[in-house]
């Protein structure tokens, strides 16, 4: 099956899920943070013009934190996140999934260097096109990763119907999926809520309004209500 | 459409996240989407630049392959359409496919609705679900609502990804000249040629804009595609869709239920059956192929050559050419060095050189301060005795416990003092205390001692010991309580803390 996910086994058994982000989201958020130091640097720039030589000292430190120093410090020490990611909503972890230390961020970002040839990002966006966790070399030799760190979409609460035992047998998954059925089912066009209940047929025994009624019914039961 | 064949997982996702999808379904199945690319778009791109040649309008055959993108969009739509639901075509039957799809739509976005930010989304419920157009215009509201916003994103954001490619093949050009050939070179190419040459530079750059392009609208396609397939997931719950299906086999397979109807799938892929007829494969196959090398060298051989006349005629003008010397007497103090290189004295700069010398000598402080760190943390390393500083988490530790003995004694009245700290609002304490008291009861009651090490499954074992049930009952009530708020911050009603205080143990003058 085709995806973006990135799992992890921990040494628990639990499967950590990692959404990978590509090239597109990464671009967007580059482009940001690009903006954002322009007018930063710019609008520095204009009193310390008045100090002479002295002010573009200070210009050049300015432009060199801007540089090398703003996405180190945003990573490690702001949640994996610059300003552009936070937009974006990606998050940059390390490869396992843990937070993103310092000496993999940093070589993350000197390694910028060298995607950034031959001057556009043109060898990371090579890159993150080819990778299929869409990393650029920096993210490869660091063992980064970016992904997305956002929430997922939800559904609705699930609508209050008389609770009903489902038939004995269901698997963990299955029940979840008959949940995800009742919240979802606000976001659904009534046929299509009674095409999806009938598919269930042989497990409520009943068809149209009444599959999807016992349904809900299972999920209001699974979920604990009385 | 038969949803279980579907290659992509389905899952609820961002839109951001589909559209990384379409990259990945993309790179799954690049070979088949370029191939047909080249093999639809190429012939079209060379007639597009050799109208640009012959018209002599260098900017047209950029202009006219970008303009014509959108009809090269059906072909990667088609590829990866299949892709994800049976298998991905080659490229003859690519070709073939396009005349069963409809043509309104893209002749409509190459000519008044071209600038059309949300053209990937909008190309596959065109072609793909083929409705009217009364209902189209429905069915793209629907589509569109939550994400407009992220397929306008998308549309730029690869605008600027091929730009990018397209700087970047120029810039990689660049790279490989040796420097000390470079500014003659680029006088003589970007200045010169491109004024002297404009068809090779015209048709130079829209060959490279061509293959920047071919790089990236596959992908904007592929992601307008996935965000498609991400928003039907959404409108018709297609994981649901398959989840229940896997569950409705299984719970048959299992053999529970005799007999069983099934419902056909209402919703139907349009144009689900594809009638495979035989057409002749792509249009446009002789185009006249120009060899830029052919024409690259003559003119500019040419241009070279009266460009050295000129310049010789312009050098024998007294008033460019010749050799003058003059001589002329200068106080020695004034000719040292030219004044104008410095400038004018800026505003502030009396602040401006204090400022630097203070930095100056800041800079050298941090200096000496890295070099001393470093100097330290080596010596530490080393484990020199001298500077072997007492250990700071062994101070911590020490305080810690002194808290912790301080507390040690349990008051008298416990339930009394329980009561206030919970009606003081602090209620993690409250329970703690009441589980100190019950732990210290139930180990009078089995006059045992209290050993410190006993975790909350240690204690309710041991409660479980005592004789009489109803203290038994109430010491494992007490340390219920307190793992659900130490572990989960879930703390019992008022009503419930009360009847935790009621007799034993907190009130342990009383009977249970």
């Amino acid at each position: 099956m085709l995806d973006t996910l990135r799992q992890i086994e921990t040494p628990e058994g639990v499967f950590l899920r990692l959404r990978a982000a590509g090239a597109l989201p990464r671009a967007q958020a580059w482009t940001i943070d690009f903006v954002l130091r322009l007018v930063v640097f710019s609008a520095a720039m204009i009193p310390l013009s008045l100090f002479g030589s002295a002010g573009s000292g200070v210009g050049a430190l300015l432009m060199f934190v801007l540089m090398w120093a703003y996405a180190v410090v945003c990573e490690v020490w702001f949640g994996g996140q610059t300003l552009g990611k936070r937009a974006m909503g990606l998050r940059v972890v390390s490869a396992d999934g843990a937070p993103v230390t310092l000496v993999p961020s940093v070589l993350r970002n000197l390694l910028r260097v060298v995607d950034i040839l031959p001057g556009v990002y043109a060898v990371g966006l090579a890159s993150t096109l080819i990778d299929p966790y869409g990393r650029r070399l920096g993210d490869v030799i660091a063992g980064t990763l970016v992904i997305h760190g956002g929430e997922l979409p939800v559904g609705s609460q699930v609508p209050k119907v008389a609770p009903m035992a489902p038939p004995p047998g269901l698997a963990p998954d299955e029940q979840a999926v008959i949940v995800e059925f009742a919240e979802r089912c606000g976001q659904l066009t009534p046929q299509r809520q009674q095409e999806l209940a009938d598919l269930l047929q042989p497990l409520t025994g009943c068809s149209g309004e009444a599959g999807v009624q016992r349904l809900l019914g299972y999920a209001n039961w699974l979920l604990g209500r009385t | 459409m038969e949803l279980e064949r579907i290659t992509v997982a389905l899952r609820p996702r961002t839109a951001r996240e589909a559209i990384d999808l379409g990259a990945a379904m993309l790179r799954a199945h690049a070979r088949p989407v370029w191939a047909a690319w080249f093999v639809f778009s190429l012939p079209i791109a060379a007639l597009c630049i050799a109208t640009g040649w012959l018209l002599q309008l260098p900017w047209l055959a950029t202009l006219l392959i970008w303009w014509l993108l959108p009809l090269f969009d059906r072909v990667p739509l088609y590829v990866l359409s299949r892709a994800v639901f049976e298998r991905a075509p080659r490229w003859r039957e690519t070709l073939r496919g396009q005349r069963q799809w409809r043509w309104g739509g893209t002749i409509a976005s190459i000519s008044w609705r071209r600038i059309d930010s949300h053209r990937a989304l909008r190309l596959p419920m065109e072609l793909l679900e083929g409705l009217a157009a009364k209902q189209r215009r429905e069915r793209w509201r629907v589509l569109r609502r939550p994400i407009g916003a992220d397929a306008t994103g998308l549309a730029f954001g690869c605008l600027e990804l091929a730009l990018v490619m397209f700087m970047g093949a120029f810039l990689f050009v660049l790279l490989f000249i040796p420097p000390e050939l470079l500014p003659d070179w680029l006088r003589g190419s970007v200045g010169g040629v491109a004024h002297r040459t404009p068809e090779v530079t015209g048709a130079l750059i829209a060959a490279v804009a061509y293959l920047a392009w071919s790089a990236i609208e596959p992908l904007h396609v592929a992601a307008g595609f996935a965000l498609y397939l991400n928003r039907r997931t959404q409108l018709e719950a297609w994981d649901v869709d398959l989840a229940f299906r896997r569950l409705r086999d299984r719970w048959l397979a299992a053999g529970r239920v005799a007999a069983a109807v099934l419902l056909a799938l209402a919703c139907a892929w349009p144009h689900g059956a594809w009638a495979q007829k035989t057409a002749a494969p792509a249009e446009h196959k002789d185009v006249p192929v120009t060899h830029i090398e052919d024409t690259f060298a003559a003119p500019a051989g040419k241009d070279d050559q009266r460009f050295a006349e000129a310049a010789a005629q312009a050098f024998r003008d007294p008033r460019f050419g010749g050799e003058h010397k003059e001589h002329a007497w200068m106080p020695r103090q004034w000719s040292d060095k030219p004044k104008e290189l410095k400038p004018g004295p800026m505003p502030l700069e009396g602040i401006g050189n204090a400022l630097a010398l203070g930095m100056k000598w800041l800079l050298l402080l941090l200096l000496a301060a890295l070099v001393v760190a470093i100097a330290v943390y080596v010596a530490r390393r080393a484990r020199l005795p001298v500077l072997a500083a007492p250990s700071r988490r062994q101070a911590v530790l020490d305080t810690h416990l002194e808290a912790i003995e301080a507390q040690e004694r349990l008051p008298e009245d416990l339930a009394g003092a329980t009561q206030r700290l919970w009606s003081g609002g602090r209620r993690r304490e409250a329970l703690a205390l009441l589980y100190r008291g019950c732990v210290e009861q139930v180990a009078t009651a089995l006059q045992l001692p209290v050993e410190p090490d006993a975790t909350e499954a240690d204690c309710l074992r041991s409660a479980r010991r005592l004789d009489d049930r109803q203290q038994r009952q109430r010491a494992e009530a007490i340390v219920r309580a307190w793992q659900y708020a130490a572990y989960a911050d879930r703390y019992p009603r008022d009503e419930d803390f009360e009847r935790l205080l009621d007799g034993w143990p907190a009130r342990h003058g009383s009977a249970a």
